[in-house]
């Protein structure tokens, strides 16, 4: 489309010319160009020049043909209209001139006069304007404007005041001198159109080459109006006048008629599809385009020009895939919306590449016919050299000689010898493979982008012929390994072919051997079955038809070249070599193509084998190679390199360049190694692992020749994908190994499983653990089989209910307050035989992990270690104890565990719980308990400087009996709290069984008068009970302290206490005395009522009921002789007393007011022991 | 007249191709059969656009190139069918029938005991039988 000139390719614009007032020429220019349609402007400054746009001699159409016709159309006609002959010319005068002296009135009379006469000719349209200033607007001379008006013979919207000082009057002046100029450019073209197309109409048009030519112009003219359809309906008509014109015109020579009439037919069409595209009519342009196509493709021409035609005709596909390039966005809308004709258009034809491929493939046509015609000429004679002096003529499609005759020029018509001369010249100038190329290029990446990939293929496979031929290897060979992969995934076998052929020949040309061998077998290698290729493939790729035969010839030839034993000279092999100094290794994995040149599968015959036991390994190789393959040395690698081995072939004898193998390997013979085709090779062997883990075979490499090495990836038969290409085969399935289970199931790699370990791992648990204590878990190590080298022991600690281990997050600094279990040490590393201990081991304790190492134990030795782990809370958990050791001293060797691991429970020891009690007999009036009954929680109170009884309990909660050692207390204030005793050890240890309660009794004196007295805390010490002496547990002598808070205590003055004295046991009959005191430590006068309740079993003597006073820090005291009457555990008769002040009444409780009474005197001697009574209950 | 006959397998594999042409361009038809599946592809896969032709195996035809004309069908197991002519002027009428008895051909050939489907079709039966379907081919639209 470029090579257009750009007047085909845009749609025509008016064209007006402005003349005089050179000054204001840029606004006005400026503004027509501005307008919607543009108009373009002819400037011109002063009157003089008006001759440019003059007509130049020429016979008037309407005239009638009286010469012959030259051409049908004028090359420079449209050119012309577009920028020399403009369809408004606008004369521009000053105002001062206008309305000026006479001379100026002439001036500007005279030059009106010259431009009616220039452009009468032509009809074009006149425009008056005058120029003038905004301030001497209205001083033009009414009468001059009007005879100016007459003079130019304009209608008066024609003659426009041109302001152009003042911005509105200027924007307004603009307006109407913009609408004058489209009007009358509008209506110069109407005219010119109607004037030609009358022409047509009266049907004396002399020549059917007129009536094209007038039919172009009426089109031209129309799209100058913008009225396309009518432009439209004329290029159609142009075309299909000019098809009259094939084979009938007689006015040039038959080659260069054709020549014309195909570059005529190329610019109608263009303006066609143009137009039809550009209006949407997507549908319409392809048809219009299809029959161009099929009417003129049979137009082929003279054949030694046929060239030409090709050339055309790819020109016409790549204008229109150009076009419809532009348009295409709404190609895209319409063919969503637009239902096709289902056999009209197929999808392709909406879509640019199809044309640009269509095109590539004509220019490829016209390129082979070029050198066809090229040397045939050259056989001929040559190409003279009077090609120089010929250019393009006058009209389309035509060429002349330039004459020079004495300083003029002349055309003269060439003879059709000369123009296929001239042609033939041209078209060897130009190298048209790029061009090619570049149109496939445009296609493939568009035919990509709609995901088309196979017909992107296709026009790469065209373009890497086209490198090809070129000799750009590289370049092809990029473009052909892209396409390739595709043909091989869809089993394109065919094309495959060819492409692999030329990627074949393009590795001789880069000389590269290896891609050479590599693209040798792998067609050797393709499933082409049938010996007598169709003659239709014959010459078609460089590496012959697809046959049988050519896929053996190709593998001699590529075996030959490997081994380089074979009779081919290295000038048949362009260069190629194998040998010594670069050796050829090929690498086969899971992916690669070349699978199907060989194929190895192995399978183990176990899934798993104890280390040192011998197994049974298969390897089977298969290979589509057209003739059987001689493999001369296997090697099968193993991830353990030790399993490597080698197998020879006992027929060949070794070669020697492939002997210098590892000196260790282990080498195996096999009766052939001769790889059949399409059969598998089967070759089992045993094999021995040593280290434990997995054994992965991991290549099996077939060495052919000394500098000939295949690399394949071993492939487990169980996971095996079918041969690609080949899975399309209708053959006999067959399966890698003879037992179809292992073909089935058969794996390349093998567990291997640990060395047992001959070790023992002893944990001794002895029972639960307590909290508090250093709980000692000791691990013995005995040597059974095994040499321990190197051995390492692991711990680690482990909440059995999983969650929140030892440390809320492991992140958090470890306190000791936040782990419930720690791990804090390990002791007594010893050995059983008493030797030195290594001191440099490894040791690493974290609270919840430990490692140490184990020194060297010969076999039957011992060693053991204590775990000292501190529980400080309660909780269960596991400990996991591993041991990894070498049992050899080589550091190859491999390392054997042992696991063990022991769930230990941990408890609290001992619990301690507390009471208070007050004094026997005795009661103090304490306020606060009256004031705070209800309040279910109150804190103890306690009488101040009175004696009260704290009651210490510890309960043993574990499972094993404890000794206790002693009791004390840690007294906040000592002045403030008096406790006695404040620390008793034990003289023997308390044996205190699970489950028992041990009480102690403590005297508490409350000095400190303060609400909330803060006490302390009760300690008490134990330990485990060693059972019968046994000191086993060397640890066990250290003792544990359980702590338990007493809590904060209420101490206060009581006002009034309370005491009843009687004696212990009384005897029948004989009186005693029973008496309260009131002992009054207020400084008040307390009135306390009080009365006695009588009781049968004693007969009493005293004051029954009555009120008293009890004077201030006084005592009062109330007696009673009483008898007893009854015998045994007797009542007291009890005594209520009542403080009036206090609102607070007393009643001696039950045992409080309790007597034994003997029948007669007991025979025990009986001693006072007065008021202050300490009992312990356990005693 | 019919140039080339194929059928092609789920992977959009050559199962059976057969060319009938004395020309050289017997490589250039299998590019052809294979482009063409492209334009299958997507008629199935855009099935908005062609909507008349979805219902029914026939999908017309597929695209001219510059010589040739190529048709395809698309049988019920999404194998498909392409055939090549050089016939400009064809009626669909014959396309249809000619594909109804090579279907016919081909579903007595897969169903073949000793055939196993996905693998390339190499009954000599099914070869002979095709080049007659395509001979009849030629004899009906010239008559």
């Amino acid at each position: 489309m470029q090579e257009y000139p750009e007047e085909l390719r845009t749609p025509p614009v008016a064209l007006a010319c402005l003349v005089g007032c050179p000054d204001v020429h840029a606004l006005i220019t400026g503004n027509l160009h501005s307008l919607q349609p543009p108009i373009n402007t002819i400037a011109l400054p002063d009157f003089s020049k008006i001759s440019v746009i003059s007509k130049a001699a020429k016979e008037n159409p309407a005239a009638g043909s009286v010469k012959p016709v030259g051409g049908i159309v004028k090359r420079d006609w449209l050119s012309k209209h577009r920028t020399r002959v403009p369809a408004v010319v606008a004369a521009l005068f000053s105002s001062d001139h206008v309305s000026g002296d006479p001379a100026q009135w002439l001036q500007v009379c005279n030059n009106l006069e010259n431009i009616k006469a220039t452009i009468l000719g032509r009809n074009i349209k006149l425009l008056v304007v005058v120029v003038t200033q905004s301030g001497s607007k209205y001083d033009t001379n009414e009468d001059r404007m009007i005879s100016l008006r007459k003079h130019a013979e304009v209608d008066s919207k024609n003659l426009i005041i041109f302001v152009p000082d003042d911005p509105l009057e200027l924007k307004q002046s603009l307006n109407r001198l913009g609408t004058a100029c489209a009007e009358l450019a509008n209506a110069y073209y109407r005219d010119e159109g109607r004037r030609v197309k009358a022409c047509l109409e009266r049907k004396n048009v002399g020549s059917i080459e007129l009536h094209i030519r007038y039919c172009f112009k009426v089109a031209v003219y129309a799209e100058f109006r913008r009225d396309w359809l009518e432009a439209l309906k004329m290029y159609e008509e142009a075309y299909h006048a000019l098809r009259e014109v094939v084979g009938i015109s007689t006015r040039l020579p038959p080659i260069q008629s054709l020549v014309e009439i195909k570059s005529i037919a190329e610019q109608f069409h263009f303006k066609i599809s143009t137009l039809l595209l550009h209006g949407g009519k997507v549908v319409e342009a392809i048809t219009w385009f299809r029959r161009h196509i099929s009417y003129y493709r049979r137009l082929n021409g003279a054949p030694e020009v046929i060239f030409l035609h090709w050339e055309w005709l790819s020109r016409q596909y790549l204008v229109f895939a150009q076009l419809l390039e532009t348009c295409s966005v709404t190609v895209q809308n319409l063919t969503t919306t637009v239902s096709i004709p289902a056999d009209k258009q197929t999808e392709w034809e909406f879509y640019p590449p199809y044309y640009y491929q269509l095109s590539a493939h004509y220019l490829k046509e016209k390129n082979s016919y070029l050198e066809f015609a090229i040397s045939m000429s050259e056989d001929v004679g040559g190409i003279d050299g009077n090609v120089e002096s010929v250019v393009a003529s006058v009209y389309v499609g035509q060429f002349a000689r330039l004459l020079e005759h004495e300083g003029t020029y002349a055309m003269q018509a060439l003879t059709d010898d000369e123009y296929v001369r001239y042609t033939l010249a041209e078209g060897k100038r130009f190298q048209d493979s790029f061009e090619i190329i570049a149109l496939l290029k445009r296609s493939f990446e568009a035919y990509n982008n709609l995901k088309s990939t196979r017909m992107a293929s296709y026009c790469g496979v065209q373009m890497g012929r086209e490198y090809f031929v070129m000799g750009e290897f590289s370049n092809a060979k990029q473009v052909f390994e892209n396409i390739a992969s595709l043909y091989r995934q869809e089993g394109w076998v065919t094309l495959l072919w060819e492409v692999l052929g030329y990627l074949r020949e393009c590795s001789v040309g880069i000389s590269s051997v290896k891609d050479f061998i590599e693209y040798s077998l792998e067609m050797a290698a393709m499933p082409i079955m049938t010996n007598n290729a169709a003659p239709s493939f014959r010459d078609c790729c460089p590496a012959g038809p697809p046959s049988l035969s050519q896929r053996e010839q190709i593998h001699k030839k590529a075996f030959g070249l490997v081994t380089g034993e074979s009779g081919t000279a290295p000038s048949e092999n362009n260069g190629l070599k194998v040998n010594g100094d670069c050796p050829l290794y090929l690498e086969i994995d899971l992916v690669s193509p070349l699978r199907v040149v060989l194929l190895a599968s192995v399978a183990f015959h176990e899934q798993i084998v104890k280390p040192g036991a011998r197994t049974m390994i298969t390897i089977s190789l298969r290979s589509q190679l057209p003739l059987n393959v001689e493999i001369d040395q296997l090697e099968v690698q193993f991830n353990q390199s030790e399993c490597n081995f080698i197998i020879t072939s006992d027929q060949k004898p070794r070669l020697a360049a492939i002997s210098h193998v590892h000196p260790d390997r282990r080498v195996e013979t096999a009766p052939t190694l001769e790889l059949p085709t399409s059969k598998w090779l089967r070759l089992t062997y045993d094999i021995k692992p040593d280290q434990s883990g997995k054994l992965e075979c991991i290549y099996v490499i077939a060495r052919i020749g000394p500098n000939f090495t295949i690399c394949c990836r071993a492939e487990s038969p169980a996971s095996m994908n079918d041969l690609p290409l080949w899975n399309f085969e209708d053959m006999t399935e067959t399966i890698p190994t003879k037992d179809p289970g292992l073909a089935f199931s058969g794996q390349k790699a093998i567990q291997v499983e640990e060395l047992e370990p001959q070790v023992d791992l002893k944990l001794d648990s002895s029972g639960p653990a307590l909290v508090g204590e250093s709980y000692i878990l000791p691990v013995t190590v005995a040597s059974k089989g095994h040499a321990i080298h190197s051995g390492e022991l692991k711990i680690n600690l482990v909440d059995t209910k999983g969650g929140g281990l030892l440390s809320p997050r492991e992140v958090e600094p470890f306190l000791a307050d936040n782990l419930h279990v720690e791990l804090v040490g390990i002791s007594g590393q010893e050995r059983a035989d008493h030797s030195e201990v290594n001191i440099d081991n490894i040791q690493k304790i974290q609270p919840s992990f430990g490692l140490i190492s184990v020194p060297f134990l010969n076999v039957g030795d011992s060693w053991s270690c204590k775990l000292k782990i501190k529980w400080n809370r309660p909780k269960p958990i596991m400990v996991y104890v591993s041991l990894g050791y070498h049992h050899s001293s080589e550091p190859s060797s491999q390392k054997v565990h042992v696991h063990k691991s022991l769930q230990i429970e941990g408890k609290t020891a001992v619990t301690i719980s507390h009471h208070y009690m007050l004094p026997f007999r005795q009661d103090s009036l304490l306020l606060s308990n009256i004031k705070a009954k209800h309040d279910s929680d109150h804190t103890p109170s306690l009488a101040l400087n009175e004696t009260s009884n704290l009651i210490i309990s510890a309960k043993n909660c574990s499972e094993v009996p404890l000794r206790l050692l002693s009791m004390s207390f840690d007294l906040e204030d000592d002045d403030s709290f008096i406790i006695q005793p404040k620390e008793e050890k034990f003289r023997e240890p308390i044996l205190h069984v699970p489950g028992e309660d041990f009480i102690k009794v403590f005297a508490v004196i409350p000095m400190g008068n303060c609400s909330t007295l803060k006490t302390g805390a009760v300690s008490l010490e134990w330990q485990r009970d060693s059972g019968l002496g046994e000191g086993f547990y060397s640890c066990s002598a250290s003792s544990q302290v359980t702590k338990h808070r007493l809590p904060d205590v209420n101490v206060e003055l009581p006002p009034l206490v309370v005491r009843l004295k009687c004696p212990p046991h009384a005897i029948v009959g004989r009186p005693f005395t029973y008496s309260v005191t009131i002992q009054n430590q207020t400084e008040l006068l307390q009135e306390i009522k009080y009365s006695l309740a009588d009781s049968q079993s004693f007969v009493s003597s005293g004051p029954h009921n009555d009120t008293t006073f009890v004077l201030p820090k006084s005592e009062h005291v109330i007696s009673y002789m009483l008898v007893p009457l009854g015998l045994g555990s007797q009542q007291l008769p009890k005594v209520t007393l009542t403080s009036v002040r206090y609102k607070a009444g007393f009643q001696p409780s039950t045992t409080s007011s309790t007597v034994f009474i003997f029948p007669s005197e007991p025979p025990f001697q009986v001693t006072d022991i007065g008021e202050t009574r300490f009992v312990s209950v356990t005693e | 007249m019919i140039v080339c006959i194929a059928v092609v397998g789920h992977q959009n594999n050559p199962l059976y191709l057969q060319s009938f042409t004395e020309s050289d361009d017997a490589l250039k038809l299998h590019h052809i059969v294979h482009c063409s599946l492209d334009v299958v592809d997507e008629r199935v896969n855009n099935p908005k656009k062609s909507a008349p032709t979805l219902s029914e195996t026939f999908l017309g035809l597929l695209y001219p190139t510059e010589n040739y004309k190529v048709y395809g069908y698309l049988t019920n197991t999404k194998v498909k069918f392409i055939m090549v002519t050089t016939d400009l002027d064809v009626r669909d009428a014959d396309v249809r029938n000619f594909f109804r008895r090579f279907h016919a051909a081909y579903v007595d050939a897969v169903s073949n005991p000793f055939h196993v489907p996905g693998k390339k079709i190499t009954s000599r039966t099914f070869a002979e039988r095709v080049s007659t379907i395509v001979k009849s081919f030629g004899l009906n639209s010239a008559g």
